[in-house]
């Protein structure tokens, strides 16, 4: 779980890339947000309308993606709102998590390739070098997350739709 | 070592796989109305590619070429990036929950992917060996990213620009795709061989 990270100001809100969260849970000066599930695509925001959305959201996976803000902020269960992250944070998510395994499996199969020159040895070197790349990620990402970079903040509340509302997007 | 550059950008530039080859063009149009899901997808869909390469290069050489297997080759491929994806998943929650927040909404659109398995057909027909095979599927799917990212660029500056009512939207998004293909194919004179 991610540490509470503290607020944007209103000039802070550009460079951001935004997402929703609805509030769970408030407990212990702090309050537990879940992601919303949105579509990949991104071109959807109404996952909260929305019954794709909300079939695509598995129980315990959502509970697994819960953080914290500071329950300073007055929120309460059930209210939407709209959680923002920094525009390079997701280059060094997706550098950290899928770039350096990458690039240590291409070096250890490369150096398997050039040492044995059999494939054995370069799947064998591949492998070795996602171990390690891998490992690495992780240990870059604790650092990160401990400094908070990954750490999604609170930027506004955002709109709480009915519960009898339904979607009505133009492309269903 | 300058094989293997070669083969990386004629996989990632010459015959990128969507532009020049035409492979996840549904991802191509359908993740790219902003720049942040674009990479985010693109990364995903590298990493996922790439170790399924890893693993149907020793699937087809080890079981389905020596037992005469090939008719199940597109059966057995899917099921192995499906696993590449559940692998991917957990690797990485395994390696930060709060990346999983990040980057795991893109997973699941990769199964269904013909990007993926397009590049894991065009390695056997190539008839590479291990390293050879990864390197062009990291290359294919950097190109794939590549793209994917210019193009979210574009689209997000079409946002904003004053396009006539009827080719609002998709139409000139396509337009933009065929300038982009045409600008790549200025890559096709670099001579790889």
């Amino acid at each position: 779980m991610s540490e509470a990270g503290p607020t944007f100001s209103e000039s802070d809100g550009q460079g951001l890339v935004e997402g929703f969260a609805r509030v769970v849970a408030v407990e212990g000066g702090q309050v537990w947000l879940e992601p919303e599930q949105s579509s990949g695509c991104g071109g959807c925001h109404s996952a909260g309308l929305c019954g794709i959305g909300a079939a695509g959201g598995n129980a315990a996976k959502m509970a697994a993606k819960r953080f914290q803000l500071p329950a300073a902020l007055g929120l309460r269960v059930g209210e939407r709102v709209v959680v923002g992250i920094g525009e390079t944070t997701l280059v060094k998510g997706a550098a950290t998590a899928y770039g350096v395994p990458l690039i240590t499996l291409l070096a250890g199969g490369i150096l398997g390739q050039e040492a044995a020159g059999t494939d054995a040895m370069a799947a064998l070197g591949a492998v070795a070098g996602l171990g390690l790349g891998l490992g690495l990620a992780k240990i870059i990402a604790n650092s990160l997350s401990a400094r908070g970079v990954l750490t999604p903040r609170f930027l506004r509340r955002a709109y709480t739709p009915p519960p009898e509302a339904g979607c009505h997007t133009e492309h269903g | 070592m300058q094989h293997y550059l070669l083969l990386f950008i004629s996989a990632a530039l010459v015959s990128n796989v969507v532009l020049m080859r035409f492979l996840g063009l549904c991802s191509f149009m359908g993740v790219t109305t902003r720049v942040d899901t674009a990479l985010g997808m693109g990364a995903s869909t590298t990493f996922c590619i790439t170790i399924s390469a890893m693993i149907d290069w020793g699937v087809d050489r080890f079981l389905l070429e020596p037992y005469d297997l090939g008719y199940l080759r597109t059966v057995a491929f899917i099921l192995v990036i499906a696993a590449a994806v559940q692998f991917t998943e957990a690797v990485v929650r395994k390696v930060s929950p709060t990346m999983f927040q990040l980057l795991g909404i893109y997973l699941p659109l990769i199964t269904t992917n013909c990007a993926v398995l397009g590049v894991n057909l065009l390695l056997v027909e190539g008839k590479m060996n291990f390293i050879e095979s990864t390197v062009f599927a990291l290359a294919s799917s950097l190109g794939y990213s590549l793209v994917m990212v210019l193009f979210a660029g574009l689209r997000e500056r079409l946002a904003l620009a004053n396009v006539p009512r009827l080719f609002a939207g998709p139409p000139i998004g396509f337009i933009t795709a065929s300038l982009l293909a045409l600008a790549f194919m200025g890559f096709s004179g670099m001579s790889t061989n």
